[in-house]
């Protein structure tokens, strides 16, 4: 951090300039045409989000910035962000938008983008990959426990074949299979 | 009175059965009818939206079909399976174009989502078609005015046009039981149970902010409707002592717990053995 009183030396320019050329103009058409992007244009930069967020103390990107690179179609740099898999998806920004932003929505869309150029944390990968094999996310370890509580000693009603079915002809199941 | 459809998840029976069993016997001193729904499938979770949303829909979508053909609504004691089910029924019914691309995969499980069978909250239950007045007849052995600490969860709250529910619903739910509700700066914060396979250490330091902000406000207790928000408050509250040297001594329970309690119900009805910090101190605040 910088001392009181110590001379900075300034920068030439506070921020790199955008090279046009490597803008991707059919991102933001490519994100309102997803579940929830329709309003990502109404967008009037307030970062109103950005107070609203916990995390976004630590984020290098943050989220209204992110909202911004997606409208000027910095595609790659927002798909590979870090942030976008650190997202709690508290919709706390999402809920506070004066422009009814679906912020949280849209970094969902920006992770489902992010999946499919294989930029997904391994951990994440990993869930998918206890769906299609096992069919669920938890298994009952402690069958006594609920026998003592009256309760069935599996978990009720669960079909693990309608998981493993359903999503091994999706993403999921490509994800697992492929690496990808 | 009420029939409706259960959809349990898979964390609830399997981490925590104590929330299920209370919140069965609560029904059924309401006279609620709580039936498993059968041959659903897992909901996914957030993550499972954030890598393959058309196949967290689409199995989002068959549990919500199969609900449709009980004509009961569905019922859920998880936040998780609440926000998930609640998000892609929104979905569906504002989405004409998307819920024919779903229902033309159901038709091949002979299913069809009409939406006739609304997802929701346990709590949102209690408090909507048992009603406040009746739950109040029912409390034989009331609180003494002890302080509890909410935690909604963010998926039970957000988004709101979509979740429609306030935070009203369980601070009222919490009142009624002869408790008092503790306010505390960081009521809205997430208790970290997303982000967890991403950055644990993330993940823990929000958990613990939570739970210091509540001890600081003067809790004595603090409540969840959910098992993710349980794992991360109740379960890391233990390891808190060697990773950040603090120890709170918050015991954390699920609101059918605190509920069956002043309605009668025993510690082992509710199963209050199993919660890890241990919540037995609670069994002293009865008024009466
Ligand atoms: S709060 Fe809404 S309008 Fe303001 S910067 Fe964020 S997304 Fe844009
Ligand atoms: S949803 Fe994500 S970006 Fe929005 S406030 Fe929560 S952590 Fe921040």
């Amino acid at each position: 951090m910088t001392e009181i009183g110590e001379k900075k030396e300034l920068p030439d320019v506070f921020i790199d300039p955008i090279d046009m050329s490597e803008l991707d103009r059919g991102f933001r058409k490519e994100i309102q045409s997803m579940p929830n992007g329709e309003e990502l244009s109404a967008c009037f930069a307030c970062s109103t989000c950005t107070s609203a967020c916990p995390i976004a103390n630590i984020w290098e990107i943050k989220p209204h910035q992110l909202i911004r690179m997606i409208i000027l179609g910095i595609r790659e740099k927002v798909l590979s962000s870090k942030e976008i898999w650190l997202c709690l998806t508290c919709f706390e920004c999402q809920e506070r938008c004066p422009q009814g932003v679906r912020v949280t929505d849209i970094f969902f869309d920006c992770k489902n983008l992010a999946t499919e150029e294989g930029m997904i944390p391994a951990s994440i990968v990993a869930l998918g990959k206890e769906l299609i094999e096992k069919g669920q996310l938890y298994t009952v370890t402690a069958d006594w426990e609920r026998e003592d509580l009256d309760l069935e000693p599996d978990v009720p009603g669960l079909s693990t074949d309608a998981v493993k079915r359903v999503l091994g002809s999706t993403r999921t199941g490509r994800l697992v299979k492929g690496g990808r | 009175m009420s029939t409706y459809s259960v959809y349990i998840g898979c964390s609830v029976p399997a981490n925590y059965p104590n929330y299920e069993a209370s919140m069965y016997k609560v029904a059924e001193l309401f006279g609620l009818t709580l039936e498993y729904l059968e041959d659903v499938a897992c909901c996914g979770s957030p993550n499972l939206r954030a890598m393959d949303y058309w196949g967290w829909t689409l199995v989002n979508a068959r549990t919500l079909a199969i609900a449709d053909s009980t004509e009961h609504d569905i019922v859920t004691p998880c936040n998780g399976c609440f926000g998930s089910l609640k998000d892609v029924y929104h979905l569906l019914k504002s989405d004409t174009d998307y819920r024919n691309r779903i229902n033309a995969e159901l038709e091949r499980e002979g299913l069809e989502f009409r939406g006739t069978s609304k997802p929701r909250h346990f709590i949102e239950v209690l408090y909507t078609d048992v009603g406040l007045e009746s739950i109040r007849k029912k409390i034989t052995k009331p609180f003494d005015g002890i302080g509890i600490a909410i935690h909604y969860g963010c998926h039970l709250l957000r988004p709101g046009d979509v979740t429609e529910i306030t935070p009203e619903i369980l601070s009222e739910l919490v009142r009624v039981t002869g408790a008092d509700v503790v306010e505390y700066a960081l009521w809205k914060q997430c208790c970290g149970a997303t982000v967890l396979p991403v950055d644990e250490a993330l993940a823990i330091r929000l958990a613990r902010d939570k739970l210091k902000s509540m001890k600081d406000a003067g809790a004595a207790f603090a409540t969840v409707v959910c098992p993710a928000c349980c794992n991360q408050l109740d379960l890391q509250q233990l390891g808190l002592r060697e990773s950040y040297g603090e120890q709170f001594d918050l015991p954390i329970l699920f609101y059918p717990q605190i509920l069956g309690l002043a309605l009668g119900l025993d510690e082992d009805e509710v199963g209050l053995g199993m919660n890890r910090v241990p919540a037995k101190p609670i069994l002293q605040h009865f008024s009466k």
